[in-house]
């Protein structure tokens, strides 16, 4: 075999395993990032946008860098990106306000399916998860964002201190300080979850 | 006090119960995310593989060979603009900024941090006692916290 189609050959190895190395990180983070910038959005079209944007910003700029430097990258690009649609929702919001005839594109319909429970609990136990879960919600929502930020990369998506401190771009001073915040905040609101 | 991270009398560093029952909470309400969103996600993560898979324009338009042909002068260009840096006196600039870079960024952080600066107002001594205990195991308690979460 001619040395350059060798060469090819190997480069298309190379290419492959990388694109397979890609989509399984994003498989592994797709859901968590969702949950997360709809935290932060509270639109579930809003929040695929910002999923959609992370996942491609990455995948063109950063997919040749080292594979342990993906999760802390792309949570950074998933955070501006929500920061950016946040901003953006507020200055629309200002200039929406002016019109007199104006429909809240904020407020979108709640699909009964999606909504619906885990079938395989018992009545009582879905019923008190179902509580638990928009009592969480409710309380995450009023965090303010670096806090909710904080928590939800270092409790869901499972960051240490030193990633979570890339991916929101503040020292780690910071993020100690935000998720200690968060969880002072949450367990005066949330206090029985510690039963 | 609740035991966890908020308690600066632990010597472990557990994730409390709060910690551990919204992980549950929020894992549970990943396991309820629709079909059509989690076909959406799916054909976003496609698109972008594909998108990593394709070459850039620049590199399209040039070829491989135009790249190999490209490359020394590229090197070339970036040699000369060091040059013109060194030359013109460009480290003065930075000096500054080299003494102790960590420092800047850490009062830039800050200042630019209303919830650091409330939590500075504050006199929290709570939290820099946690802090303090934390130490290098800042981040295996975060990594313990949230362990489980990741997959």
């Amino acid at each position: 075999m001619p040395a350059t189609s060798r060469g090819d050959t190997l480069l298309n190895d190379t290419a492959e395993a990388r694109s397979r190395a890609l989509n399984q990180f994003l498989a592994s983070v797709e859901l968590k990032a969702y949950k997360i910038a709809q935290a932060g959005l509270r639109h579930q079209d809003d929040a695929l946008d910002a999923v959609q944007d992370a996942m491609l910003q990455l995948a063109r700029a950063y997919s040749n860098r080292p594979e342990e430097e993906w999760k802390p990258l792309f949570y950074r690009i998933l955070e501006n990106r929500i920061r950016d649609m946040q901003r953006r929702r507020t200055v629309r919001g200002r200039v929406m306000a002016w019109l007199p005839f104006r429909r809240d594109e904020d407020e979108e319909d709640v699909d009964p399916i999606a909504q619906a429970p885990s079938p395989d609990l018992p009545p009582v136990a879905r019923l008190e998860l179902d509580e638990a879960m928009t009592a969480l919600d409710g309380a995450l929502e009023q965090l303010p964002d670096r806090q909710r930020q904080a928590f939800l990369l270092r409790n869901l998506e499972g960051l240490d201190v030193a990633q979570t401190a890339k991916a929101m771009g503040c020292s780690e001073g910071s993020v100690k300080t935000h998720y200690f915040r968060a969880l002072q905040a949450l367990r005066q609101k949330l206090g029985e979850f510690e039963q | 006090m609740n035991a966890g991270e908020g308690d600066p009398g632990r010597t472990t560093q557990l994730p409390s119960g709060l910690e551990v029952r919204s992980r549950l909470i929020l894992e549970e309400g990943l396991s309820r995310i629709d079909a059509p969103t989690r076909s959406r996600l799916n054909q976003a993560r496609q698109a972008a593989v594909a998108a990593a898979a394709r070459p850039s324009l620049l590199a399209r338009w040039l070829g491989p060979m135009g790249r190999q042909a490209l490359m020394p002068a590229g090197a070339a260009a970036v040699a000369v603009l060091v040059a013109v840096f060194v030359l013109s006196g460009g480290h003065q600039l930075t000096a500054s900024v080299a003494d102790n870079p960590a420092s800047a960024l850490d009062v830039l952080d800050l200042v630019t941090d209303d919830d650091a600066m409330n939590l500075m107002e504050d006199n929290d001594s709570s939290f820099y006692e946690w802090a303090a205990a934390q130490g290098d195991g800042s981040t295996q308690s975060g990594g313990q916290a949230a362990g489980g979460a990741t997959t």
